[in-house]
């Protein structure tokens, strides 16, 4: 036996010292150039904070050894279901039409996953083109523009007590969504569905209702971060949370989330997210070229997933 | 100038532009008049030694792209200015949203960028606005973005002069007589759909021997083939096609070469080295109409440079177009793009 | 009050047809608390799918299952678990990523406060007194399952069992994987089952173990049920026999 807990795995906390690691390499090398101010740190909250809400649906997911690829789309369908609400209707409509879109989708790959069996991978696959087509023909390609004030505040440019609304929904989301993970008899049983299935299945647990809350929950999350980018931009697009699939999955593996289920973490997934945004604000700082950035970023993040993942095969 | 230019509004600042010369047809997404780029130049003695910094925020990756930013940089490096941000959002709003933010920390005095659409990138560089950066943007205008105030110019390629030129290039090699037809781009795109109408207006308008007699819309480059058999079916004497930019082109030149026609001449828009190669070895095309990109970037370069000395630039500013031929491949490489034609095409 | 005569578990005139074919012919056998009985036979002759009838997995085409003197019909498993029937399958059925108190309340965890969180202080006492009770050897009650022996497994399975069975515990071929030190520790655990007045139905192919621990032997052949003998007063001679159909005397 060594001196260290059973339960200690340096896995487990790779996530934190590679983000301690990247963040002293640019606050020194950066100094000069603006990265340690308030409003540089506060950038990288905001911008990533759709993403971080995407990732904590993922975590569920993953947990429960299925997986998400839609939810890019779900965001996109989302965020011009709201400004086109918005339009005609009051803000708390265009609340209701975004979340509601959200869910409806993740429900609609939970039905298929949970109880037609169909493989997770492969029905979102297929619901992630189908809906990435589906939002550029809502609106024919074109920008919606989000005017509402309320809305733009609550959901993007806003304040309370001197701290940005981003800010706000990043905190509650992840300290909700972890103690749901962590403290409660759902959390347990998504973790031991991902884990072994059948055990899960012989202990009482509904099995296909847990996939299939998952996914829906994963929908509602992406239905979350389209509010926020709408809000965030004053307007909606058919490409928002398009571009976030792979930037969300490293950051939700390289956060210590298992790809096979079992095992996972909504704090790593938070973190992970911040470190990818960190990354490519440092990187973007530095003055590197557009296809350097995109190189460098590319090498971290691969050691950084290979190192989280360096046990599966054992 | 500048104060009182503020107090009367924009309704007076677009009739003041009216007294600008008219050069060319093309305008602005505003209706701007437009203003050829050599008129926007800068006195490097009076930017060097200020330290000033530069950022460039691009819609997207390509050799378009990196055109644009050599010349940009060539002009900043020429004015003692130094570009330290450069960005690529991949066609994403957001990103674009953050890469503004990010580029922000490093307090640039310049911003180079293409806004990817008016509606989403008003709120994006609302915060680049505030901070007092020098904004020019290529082709795309932020939603409620005032000229002089809240940015320095537009500058986009001479998309008129690029149709006229196509029109005059097919005109010559055909004798300025004959039937030709006009493959256009069938979509409300605001590039695409200048350069075709400039290329139609200047033949019924300039060629009283030359006659549209087949007009065929793509919007899918892949059928290009099939919609030129087509045409060629109907009409088998066609002198000269004109198609809108090189993909489909890729596919007429296809349909020419499959019917066995070697007398019909293409002209078509934007540099490709299959439909060059084809052109340089006596083939159907006869002339390739370019846009000057590092002289795009030339000039945003100097307007952003001009706005920090407090000097007006015209709102709308276009680079002109360039006919490529046979005889001149490499110079319109050069010209265009700022690097050498593939090797294919000069023999090297 | 206790009345030591009373059966737990009553099986009379048990039979299972899936479809047309009969799985089980016909079976009775009474299980008293405080006992061990042994169910052995060759792969097919139906132990398993008497398992599972226990279990509540499936249901009996015909026949009667009581628990302490009542009929009872299992909807599902947990109607089994719910009624006090546990089973140890042979995989286990150990979330092997989660630690040993989750693992322990898996599907059964327990909650506290208005907002129903987990209760882990308590999962995590109870699991170690349990563990402690039964002789279960194990770094702690947050241990994750993966980085514990096979025997320590099995013992945590078993404790389980232990825990959440009121009446009876049925054993699905506890020691298959285990080695020699490992049989013989689970073996032991198993013995002190009966202390706990539990009724202990197990299914295993090692017939040493079956006369190691039980107090009866139930033999099954292609559905049809051979006999039941007491282990003191049966030997292994005639057990074989009964498997095979062989008279070897």
């Amino acid at each position: 036996m060594t001196l260290l807990p059973s339960t200690f795995d340096i896995r487990n906390y790779i996530v934190y010292l590679g983000f301690v690691a990247i963040f002293l390499f640019f606050a020194i090398t950066l100094f000069d150039y603006g990265f340690l101010s308030t409003r540089n740190l506060t950038n990288i909250v905001l911008q990533t904070a759709p993403a971080t809400i995407m990732a904590i649906g993922l975590v569920y997911v993953l947990s429960a050894g299925e997986i998400d690829l839609s939810f890019g789309s779900i965001t996109a369908v989302s965020a011009l279901a709201a400004a086109v609400t918005m339009q005609s209707y009051p803000m708390p409509f265009g609340v209701a039409a975004g979340l509601g879109v959200g869910l409806a989708i993740g429900a609609f790959n939970g039905l298929l996953v949970a109880w037609l069996r169909l493989p997770s991978f492969l029905v979102t696959l297929a619901t992630l083109g189908l809906f990435a087509g589906v939002a550029r023909t809502m609106t024919d390609l074109r920008s919606i523009p989000v005017v509402d004030p309320a809305f733009t505040g609550f959901f993007g440019s806003g304040q309370l007590f001197g701290v940005p609304s981003l800010v706000w929904w990043t905190f509650f989301s992840i300290a909700i969504a972890h103690v749901i993970y962590r403290q409660t008899r759902f959390g347990a049983h998504i973790l031991a569905t991902g884990d072994n299935p059948r055990a899960a299945q012989v202990s009482g647990i509904k099995v296909p209702r847990i996939r299939f809350l998952v996914l829906t929950f994963c929908g509602g999350c992406a239905g979350l971060a389209g509010l926020l980018y709408a809000g965030r931009l004053q307007a909606a697009k058919y490409t928002l949370g398009e571009s976030d699939l792979m930037t969300v999955i490293a950051a939700v593996i390289v956060g210590g989330t298992a790809l096979n289920g079992g095992k996972g973490s909504v704090i790593g997934a938070l973190v992970g997210s911040l470190m990818m945004g960190m990354l490519n604000n440092g990187l973007i700082l530095m003055g590197l070229s557009v296809s350097d950035q995109m190189i460098v970023r590319g090498l971290i993040i691969l050691v950084a997933v290979a190192v989280s993942l360096r046990d599966v095969t054992r | 100038m500048m104060s009182f230019k503020k107090t009367i509004g924009a309704s007076a600042i677009a009739l003041a532009l009216f007294s600008l010369p008219l050069w060319a047809e093309t305008v602005g997404p505003g209706g701007e008049t437009a203003t050829p780029s050599n008129e926007v130049t800068v006195d490097a003695a009076m930017l060097t030694g200020k330290g000033y910094t530069a950022a460039l925020l691009w819609h997207d990756q390509s050799d378009f792209v990196n055109a644009v930013t050599a010349g940009a940089t060539d002009e900043f490096t020429r004015l003692g200015i130094e570009v330290t941000i450069t960005t690529s959002a991949g066609f994403d709003a957001a990103k674009q949203r953050s890469d503004i933010e990010t580029a922000l920390a490093r307090s640039p005095n310049i911003i180079l960028a293409l806004p990817l659409d008016p509606v989403t990138s008003a709120a994006a560089f609302k915060p680049a606005l505030e901070e007092g950066v020098s904004l020019v943007f290529l082709s795309n205008l932020p939603a409620d973005f005032a000229h002089p105030d809240d940015y320095a110019a537009i500058v986009t390629d001479d998309l008129f002069q690029m149709g006229k030129q196509a029109a005059d290039a097919l005109a010559a090699s055909i004798n300025n007589e004959g039937k030709v037809g006009w493959i256009f781009h069938d979509a409300t795109y605001y590039v695409t759909n200048q350069r075709d109408n400039a290329f139609k207006t200047t033949i019924e308008n300039d060629y009283p021997n030359i006659e549209i007699v087949a007009e065929a819309g793509i919007s899918d480059p892949a059928r290009a083939e099939e919609i030129a058999n087509a045409m060629l079916l109907r009409n088998p004497d066609l002198a000269g096609i004109y198609v809108t930019w090189a993909g489909p082109a890729e596919g007429v030149l296809a349909a020419l070469r499959a019917n066995g026609n070697k007398t019909t001449k293409i002209v078509t828009l934007d540099l490709s080295e299959p439909i060059a190669l084809d052109m340089v070895n006596g083939g159907n095309v006869a002339a390739i109409v370019a846009d000057e990109a590092y002289e795009l970037g030339r000039a945003m370069a100097a307007a952003g440079a001009r706005k920090l000395l407090g000097e007006e630039t015209p709102p709308f500013v276009v680079a002109p177009a360039l006919t490529v031929t046979a005889d001149n491949v490499a110079e319109g490489w050069q010209n265009s793009l700022r690097i050498d034609a593939p090797a294919s095409l000069t023999g090297n | 009050m206790t009345e030591i005569s009373e059966p737990v578990l009553s099986l009379q005139d048990i039979h299972k047809a899936f479809g047309g074919v009969v799985a089980i012919e016909t079976f009775s056998l009474d299980l008293h608390p405080g006992e061990i009985v042994a169910l052995v036979g060759d792969n097919g002759a139906g132990k398993s799918t008497l398992i599972k009838m226990i279990s509540g997995v499936h249901a009996p085409t015909s026949g009667d299952i009581q628990l302490e003197g009542n009929p009872v019909t299992f909807a599902d498993a947990s109607g089994a678990r719910a009624a006090g029937v546990e089973v140890v399958y042979q995989d286990l059925a150990l979330a092997d990523q989660q630690p040993v108190y989750m693992n322990m309340f898996l599907g059964r965890e327990l909650t506290k406060g208005p907002l129903g969180l987990l209760d882990k202080k308590s999962m995590i006492a109870e699991t170690r007194s349990l563990v402690e009770d039964l002789d279960v050897r194990i770094p702690s009650a947050q241990a994750i399952i993966r980085d514990l022996s096979g025997g320590q497994r099995q013992g945590i399975a078993i404790a389980r069992a232990t825990h959440w069975a009121s009446k009876l515990i049925l054993l699905d071929e506890p020691t298959a994987a285990l080695g020699v030190a490992e049989t013989a520790k689970v073996e032991e655990l198993i013995k002190t089952l009966r202390a706990r007045n539990l009724a202990v139905l197990i299914v295993s192919h090692s017939l040493d173990q079956v006369f190691r621990l039980s107090d009866r032997i139930c033999v099954l052949r292609r559905g049809q049920q051979i006999g039941v003998r007491r282990t003191s007063e049966t030997d292994k001679n005639e057990i074989i026999a009964m498997i095979t159909g062989l008279q070897s005397s």
